[in-house]
């Protein structure tokens, strides 16, 4: 990276099921204008824009981002790597100030998976046709088997997943972004019914809509306003094939191997060795219970030995940084903007600005992105104090 | 002042038609299925191992897979789902989805799973964490899909 980048302005519709009272580019220009005015720039200002949108069956508009968030004028690209698409679009923009070919960059994420009325048999057609799609797999059963695997690899059971979900919902009462937070206690949890077993009802996220946009300055931009600073920033790519990562040496299915590396190599970049003390707050793309474990121990937070006890620990509250302050993806998941939305949500706790949900004295965060039957990984740690 | 209006929607639809290329390895793969009632794989010649489904090379080799090696009909189930809801344009719940290692394979196949009374959700979960083996079954009428066969739990 050249010179320091902050991220100066955050903006963010509300997050519900459905916005049937407005179409997708006021959507967006809701959360862009909310966003220019907290980093207190003119549209002018801008030197580039990424968008970032997963499937365009979910809005059953191919490139949905065309009308919504391109702007005449502006060069504009999309990323789409699934549910990493928001991460890795301010990856994308990032490296468009570090190369100098632009100061300032909007970075605009839109889910509008309201307009589909069979969510899952959408979901379904993201998997292999020749060998994967005919057998029903959806992004629920997806998560599900990774489920069962880390029930049986390292003892965790049904109460695991419902109380991390009854924590994650207890922690979204105060998240103001959440029109209808929710809140459930573990044992209404495992009541709710079985999805895909182990994964209950009220574990799984809901169908969400909303968009988020960040504005990223290079550093000679930032001024007297308040960033949160990009410390480090990466992400990698796994094979699509699932079936291919179960008997390989460097980790089985549940090891997210390429949240690990991309967390390790965001770490050397900030200068942290030891993230579970370093870090102040963590907010992980993990719109399922067992997606959270699995980020534990891939970010290093815990020894795998320890990973069902610092699960423990995590819904206990006792597990010595914050995690998902906003209640995180498995109360509202709005698939294209989630990544971007841990972004977003550590940059307004690090720069004192996350409302009811503020968390006193945050100085480091780490937020994660995870898309593609985590085929794509991203991790980007934030600070208050200048690199 | 006018009167505010409701929010208009519109209706839509999005079914398109499409054919899919299954490609030189797969188009092997299920012909071998159709035809001999046999699971074949791709050797991966840098690392030995054998890929079902499958594949013409190595994803994380990038190198070509050109021997072919029959493998199964028996392995394990590594993983499973038990779909218990219904969700519109999937199949009718409760059915069994799962990944397993053919013997000789060295990746996962994903199939559906037959062969444990899913009358007790949980109780069927509780045999399949086991990582049962689990035996191919051919259907009678075979077209070249991954659809030909299933897997039947042998042993729990």
């Amino acid at each position: 990276m050249s010179g320091p980048i902050g991220v100066i302005g955050v903006g963010q519709t509300m997050y519900r099921r459905q916005h049937s009272d407005k179409n997708t580019a006021e959507l967006v220009r809701e959360a862009v204008l909310a966003a220019l005015a907290d980093a207190d720039l003119d549209f002018d200002a801008v030197d580039a824009i990424v968008g970032s949108v997963a499937p365009d069956a979910l809005a059953g508009i191919a490139n949905i981002d065309l009308a919504s968030i391109a702007r005449p004028g502006k060069p504009y690209f999309r990323v789409n790597t699934g549910g990493a698409s928001g991460s890795s679009a301010f990856l994308a923009g990032l490296t468009w100030i570090a190369a100098k070919r632009a100061k300032v960059v909007l970075v605009v994420a839109v889910e509008r998976m309201g307009h589909a009325v069979t969510a899952q048999q959408i979901f379904n057609s993201i998997f292999d046709p020749i060998y994967e799609k005919d057998i029903s797999m959806s992004t629920i059963s997806m998560v599900a088997l990774r489920a069962t695997m880390l029930m049986q690899n390292y003892g965790f059971t049904l109460d695991h997943w419902a109380g991390l979900a009854a924590r994650n919902a207890a922690a979204s009462l105060n998240n103001d972004t959440i029109e209808r937070p929710r809140a459930f206690t573990a044992e209404q949890v495992k009541a709710s019914g079985i999805l895909a077993w182990p994964i209950h009802r009220l574990e799984a996220c809901p169908t969400s809509e909303g968009a988020c946009a960040v504005v990223l300055a290079d550093a000679s931009l930032v001024g007297s306003r308040k960033p949160a600073w990009v410390l480090g920033a990466r992400g990698l790519s796994d094979t699509y094939a699932m079936g291919d990562r179960f008997h390989r040496p460097e980790g089985s299915l549940v090891k997210l191997i390429t949240l690990e590396r991309s967390a390790k190599r965001a770490y050397q970049d900030a200068g942290i060795t030891d993230p579970a003390r370093e870090l102040d707050l963590i907010e992980i793309q993990a719109p399922f219970a067992s997606s959270e474990v699995m980020a534990y121990m891939a970010l290093g937070l815990c020894e795998e030995e320890d990973c069902v006890g610092f699960t423990e620990r995590a819904i206990a509250g006792t597990a010595g940084l914050s995690i998902q302050p906003s209640g995180g993806p498995q109360v509202v998941n709005p698939v294209s903007a989630t990544a971007l939305i841990r972004i977003a949500e550590a940059a307004l706790q690090v720069r004192g600005r996350a409302g009811a949900r503020q968390v006193d004295g945050v100085r480091r965060t780490l937020s994660t992105g995870q898309g593609g039957a985590t085929q794509f990984s991203t991790a980007v740690v934030l600070g208050a104090d200048r690199p | 002042m006018d009167e505010p209006h409701s929010p208009l929607i519109i209706p839509g639809t999005w079914n398109f038609e499409y054919r899919y290329f299954a490609g030189d390895a797969a188009t092997r793969f299920f012909a071998e299925i159709r035809d001999n009632r046999r699971i074949m794989g791709t050797r991966n010649p840098v690392s030995g191992q054998v890929m079902v489904p499958a594949r013409g090379f190595s994803d994380a080799d990038y190198v070509a897979a050109t021997e072919w090696v029959e493998t199964g009909p028996e392995g394990v189930l590594e993983v499973f789902s038990i779909i218990g809801t219904k969700f519109p344009g999937l199949p009718d719940p409760p059915f069994t989805l799962g990944y397993v290692t053919l013997d000789g394979a060295d990746t996962a196949v994903l199939n559906y799973i037959t062969g444990v009374d899913l009358t007790d959700i949980d109780a069927a979960a509780e045999i399949l964490l086991k990582r049962p083996r689990v035996r191919a079954i051919f259907k009678e009428q075979r077209e070249g899909r991954i659809t030909d066969f299933h897997f039947e739990v042998i042993e729990t």
